[in-house]
């Protein structure tokens, strides 16, 4: 008896020895998973370094100053310098920072930016020989305007609406620019009325959000000198 | 296929590495074992007679020096390929084409470590550790060597009439050099290591012996020149199908193919159940003491004998690679340098070119236990397609071609055709059971200490001994080749 259990063990243990190896050896076959790295860049969607778009359009920086990110970050490693214009009351950006060293890719920052600026871009390679080169100024962060397109394209993210367009009648009140922006939308929310009613909803808050903006901006002119102001500091830092 | 890519390249690399290393060896031996000699018998003195006889002796030794290092180099990088494949990764491909001068570089890099020893070892022991490790594998592959070249003259001077005795001998010498260097090291982690590789070669020594001895029970010697020589003439012949006990079988279908003309197809047909006649019932007739009325009873008793032997020499030779998985410490019997439990065992504490002998040893370790397989259940240096079917597939024709586009080599007596042939046959056979142990490292878990000495005292051993004694009965029954 314990011979014979002993022998049915034994052919047990034998055939699934055997399903294993044949398992194994199966695995010749496939398709090797590695990347190959340097070669062959990985082509996913990652979380990597952040970068400040610009508009894909316009070319003029989305970064409102609104500081929204500094205060969701987790590690604190945003730190934004902007002060108010006196003649326009309006926020101008002087310097954004991040420290990649502290960053840890959660991309919080990314979710709450109203005016998708801040993104995660595709880069990893980040390797430097001091932790203080980790720390991004805003002229390292600032993306082109053809990589700020290929971001919005690959991220799917709506494209910004063109401020001048919004803000040329701007002097006549809010009312307007809102009403030039939902037509548009509409339209667009026709194209997308087979896919989707949930998305349509979001954009049609972040439309109302981002229409809300030129309400509280007077003038166009005013627009300009923020970014040249921008590009001022950029100069100076230089 | 969406994996022939690297197959491919696997199979081409182990091709260009093959060239390389039986190149070196070939041109070595050659050198000092024709070239030489050759030279200095124009000078007619005793001193020159004196060198070129020295010459020819160091032959064997030195075609394994050669032979060992870069064998090693090819095997570490065949083995990480091939389980680069199984686990469907690409393995290292870096170093050179396609990479393969990764180990080159690797044995090179280690050679330029700096030889540490730890505070508080043994400095002396320390040291010797690997060369009593290493050792070993030199001289225990000698007699293997004559073996597989098809008793080239150069090599005779290698085998031993008790060959695979010294063989197993010689095998079980580097766990010495394992418990050595685990104690010299004064780390506990070292020490567990070779404690555990003592217990484990011990136990697992006993069915690799017996497996082996059950070979050399059916063959009737020691000598393994003489086991290969008897195995020759096809795979029927091997020790694998019951060491000749196919032979029968063998003799009658060659007997019926050599007499394929229509006339004599009745004669052939009667020949053919007279040699199985012959070679199966008389013998088991006479060992019963039957009478002329008994053959059918006699052919029942043949045939099962013959199933029960060749089943017998498959359980061997799964105990004979189970057990020497354990004596060359491969995985699933890797406890002596189990990762991740003893950080690496018995080499933690070793670099450099110390290092490097105790990975070398362990390859070379893995393909001289290979090539005992071979030579012991394969055939060693015998082509496995029967003589009657080489015939009928114009297997003459070819050698002949081979010969003659070979003459101008075989002149300056560079290639000997036998020779060439048996060392390609073993090549292929030793390297096939080298990717089986690879494909076993790919697929097996390692065992638990305890569960391992279970499985060796009260499985292996036991059942070694019940296939030991069921061999001895069986072969009395069939005509295996003892004494031929």
């Amino acid at each position: 008896m314990l011979a014979l259990s002993l022998v049915t063990r034994a052919k047990d243990s034998l055939y699934q020895i055997c399903r294993g190896l044949k398992t194994v050896a199966m695995h010749t076959f496939r398709e090797p998973i590695t990347q190959v790295y340097p070669d062959k860049m990985p082509d996913t969607n990652i979380r990597g370094r952040l970068a400040l778009a610009v508009n894909p359009e316009t070319s003029e920086h989305l970064c409102i100053s609104c500081r929204q990110c500094e205060r969701v970050c987790p590690d604190k490693c945003i730190e934004i310098t902007a002060h108010k214009s006196p003649e326009t009351n309006k926020l101008e950006l002087i310097e954004f920072k991040i420290d990649h060293g502290l960053c840890m890719f959660c991309g919080l920052c990314a979710e709450v930016c109203p005016t998708s600026c801040i993104i995660n871009t595709n880069d990893f390679e980040m390797s430097e020989y001091s932790r203080e080169a980790l720390v991004y100024d805003l002229r390292k962060l600032t993306l082109s305007q053809e990589e700020s397109r290929y971001y919005f394209d690959r991220k799917e993210i709506p494209l910004p609406k063109p401020k001048p367009a919004k803000a040329a009648p701007a002097a006549a009140g809010a009312a307007k620019p809102a009403a030039a922006g939902k037509p548009e939308e509409a339209k667009s929310e026709s194209e997308a009325k087979v896919a989707d009613a949930k998305a349509a909803d979001a954009k049609d808050a972040k439309e109302v959000k981002q229409a809300d903006e030129p309400e509280k901006q007077t003038a166009a002119p005013e627009e300009k000198e923020e970014t040249e102001n921008k590009e001022g500091s950029d100069k100076s830092k230089d | 296929m969406r994996n022939g890519a690297e197959i491919l390249k696997l199979g081409t690399l182990t091709l260009v590495w093959w060239c390389i290393i039986f190149g070196a060896v070939w041109a070595a031996c050659y050198i000092v074992g024709i070239l030489i000699p050759m030279a200095l018998t124009s000078y007619e003195s005793d001193a020159a007679r004196m060198t070129a006889e020295t010459c020819r002796a160091l032959t064997p030794i030195l075609s394994v020096l050669v032979f060992i290092p870069i064998n090693a180099m090819f095997m570490v990088l065949f083995e990480r390929r091939g389980l680069a494949i199984f686990t469907v990764r690409l393995g290292p491909n870096r170093v050179g084409p396609d990479g393969y001068l990764q180990t080159a570089a690797d044995a090179v890099k280690l050679l330029f470590k700096e030889d540490i020893t730890p505070r508080g070892a043994d400095a002396f022991m320390f040291t010797l550790a690997p060369i009593v490790f290493f050792a070993p594998s030199i001289f225990g592959a000698m007699p293997l060597l004559a073996a597989v070249t098809n008793y080239h003259e150069l090599f005779q001077i290698a085998n031993l009439p008790t060959g695979i005795f010294f063989i197993l001998a010689a095998s079980s010498v580097p766990v010495v050099g394992i418990v050595m260097g685990g104690w010299a090291s004064n780390n506990k982690y070292s020490l567990v290591g070779g404690l555990r590789s003592a217990a484990q070669a011990i136990s697992y020594e006993i069915p690799l012996v017996l497996s082996l001895v059950t070979v050399c029970l059916m063959a009737g010697t020691l000598d393994v020149v003489q086991i290969a020589k008897q195995q020759s003439g096809g795979i029927l012949n091997w020790n694998i199908f019951g060491g000749g006990a196919l032979r029968g079988l063998d003799q009658a279908i060659s007997l019926k193919f050599s007499s394929s003309a229509p006339a004599l197809q009745e004669l052939s047909k009667s020949s053919f159940e007279q040699v199985l006649k012959s070679v199966y019932l008389e013998p088991t007739a006479q060992a019963l003491g039957l009478g002329a009325g008994q053959e059918g009873l006699a052919g029942i008793i043949a045939a099962f004998a013959v199933v029960l032997l060749i089943g017998s020499i498959w359980i061997a030779y799964g105990l004979y690679m189970t057990g020497a998985c354990a004596e060359i410490n491969r995985i699933p019997f890797d406890l002596p340098e189990a990762e991740s439990e003893l950080v690496s065992g018995y080499n933690t504490e070793y670099s450099g070119i110390k290092f490097a002998i105790f990975f070398l040893a362990e390859f070379t370790n893995l393909f001289i236990v290979a090539s005992i397989a071979a030579v012991m259940f394969f055939g060693g240096g015998d082509c496995p397609v029967p003589a009657w079917l080489g015939t009928a597939l114009g297997g003459p024709q070819i050698a002949s071609v081979i010969n003659q586009a070979l003459t101008p080599l075989i002149e300056i007596k560079l290639v000997d055709p036998p020779t060439l042939f048996a060392t390609i046959w073993v090549i292929l056979k030793v390297y096939s059971i080298v990717f089986f142990a690879v494909l076993i490292r790919g697929t097996l878990p390692r065992f638990r200490i305890d569960q391992l000495m279970d499985f060796g005292w009260k499985r292996l051993i036991p059942l070694s001994l019940i296939v030991f004694v069921l061999v001895v009965y069986a072969r009395e029954f069939v005509n295996v080749h003892v004494g031929t």
